[in-house]
């Protein structure tokens, strides 16, 4: 065989070679196409598919803004409502202090009151009981002088309390319980000096309850408790103006 | 011995284009020109030699730089925005056709001849 030969029959091998090639690499192309392969995309599919995404983008990029919008409403009106609650609860809180709903503590005196024994009279002093007369100027002074809260053997003055003989100075009624004792407990909470001076200052009403056979004694302390009112505040008639 | 040798190209060609990675899309619009180039010439060889007229180099020659000059066309088609590639398809399966035409007019006249030739033989035969 001709050398001339051996090169045609090289030569169109090669050739077949590189035809069958890049026909079948072609053919792999094709067929991976129509899988959708972003790779192997044709432009026109890829335009639209980025168009479809493009208006995905939009509807969701629309959806998440009303959404955090939503939120962001959502979330003033927790905190309103939050700052809202706790100036309620500060309310309430206060008000049920002025009511005298809660216990309290704080700086303040204790007044001990108690009939005298005959031994302990002088000769221009008498006894004479214990009346509501001398709790209420008692609660008085001890109010003028700045008590913030008051209690009489551990009845609680709130602001409708009242203090009243019933019968013939044998009981007192504070807060619709009779108080049938010869020994009385005061607290008071409030500076506990300017307390102190108002009923045991110089002519006080220490003095007069001293004449009258009434020993008075007065205790300072900085942690008086004193507890609230148990009964129900009760309004039947009263009715707010507008 | 060149049919042999043009089996064994095409097995080992398909085989390597199986199993090789696959190309980009934007490359396979070259190959694809490049294919279309190469049948062109191997229509133009057949029916060269069917004519008598078929040249090795001039075939080789064909196969290669028309391959070429078709991928080049397409990559300045891109590069201008035009689809140059297009022309070249339309000369390629224009060229193609007429080869086609050539190897079916060569067989038709050969077939037509050998049943003529027959037909003599038996009339003669009778």
């Amino acid at each position: 065989m001709k050398k001339g030969k051996y090169v045609m029959i090289i030569t169109l091998s090669i050739v077949c070679f590189l035809l069958t090639l890049i026909i079948f690499m072609q053919f792999k192309v094709a067929k991976e196409t129509k899988e959708t392969n972003i790779d192997t995309m044709q432009e026109a599919e890829l335009r639209q598919q980025l168009a479809n995404w493009k208006t995905k983008y939009e509807e969701t990029r629309e959806k998440t803004e009303e959404i955090s919008n939503t939120l962001e409403t959502y979330k003033k009106e927790s905190t309103s409502d939050i700052k809202t609650k706790q100036a309620l609860e500060a309310e309430y809180k206060t008000l049920e202090q002025a009511l005298g709903k809660t216990d309290v503590e704080g700086e303040g005196i204790i007044i001990s009151l108690r009939e005298k024994n005959e031994n302990e009279l002088s000769e221009d002093e008498f006894i004479t009981p214990i009346v509501a007369e001398d709790l209420i100027y008692i609660v008085n002074y001890l109010k003028d002088a700045g008590a913030e809260a008051i209690s009489i053997n551990d009845e609680r003055i709130i602001n409708n309390t009242d203090i009243v003989d019933i019968g013939d100075f044998v009981n007192i009624k504070i807060n619709s319980n009779y108080i049938r004792t010869n020994n009385y407990e005061i607290k008071a909470i409030g500076n506990s000096s300017y307390l102190e001076s108002s009923i045991f200052g110089k002519g006080g009403y220490a003095e007069q309850l001293n004449i009258s056979g009434i020993k008075a004694t007065v205790q300072k302390s900085n942690k008086v408790r004193i507890n609230k009112y148990n009964g129900e505040i009760e309004k039947k008639y009263i009715e707010e103006v507008n | 011995m060149i049919f042999i040798a043009i089996i064994i190209g095409c097995i080992l060609g398909a085989l390597v284009g199986i199993n090789i990675p696959t190309i980009s899309y934007t490359y396979s619009s070259y190959l694809a020109i490049a294919i279309i180039a190469a049948l062109d010439s191997v229509f133009g060889g057949i029916s060269g030699t069917l004519k008598g007229e078929f040249n090795f180099k001039v075939f080789i020659s064909g196969f290669f730089c028309n391959s070429l000059l078709s991928i080049l066309l397409t990559y300045l088609g891109n590069k201008l925005n035009v689809d140059i590639y297009l022309a070249a398809i339309v000369v390629f399966v224009g060229r193609m056709f007429i080869n086609l035409t050539i190897i079916r007019k060569y067989y038709i006249e050969k077939w037509t001849q050998k049943f003529e030739k027959l037909k003599n033989n038996k009339e003669k035969v009778n």
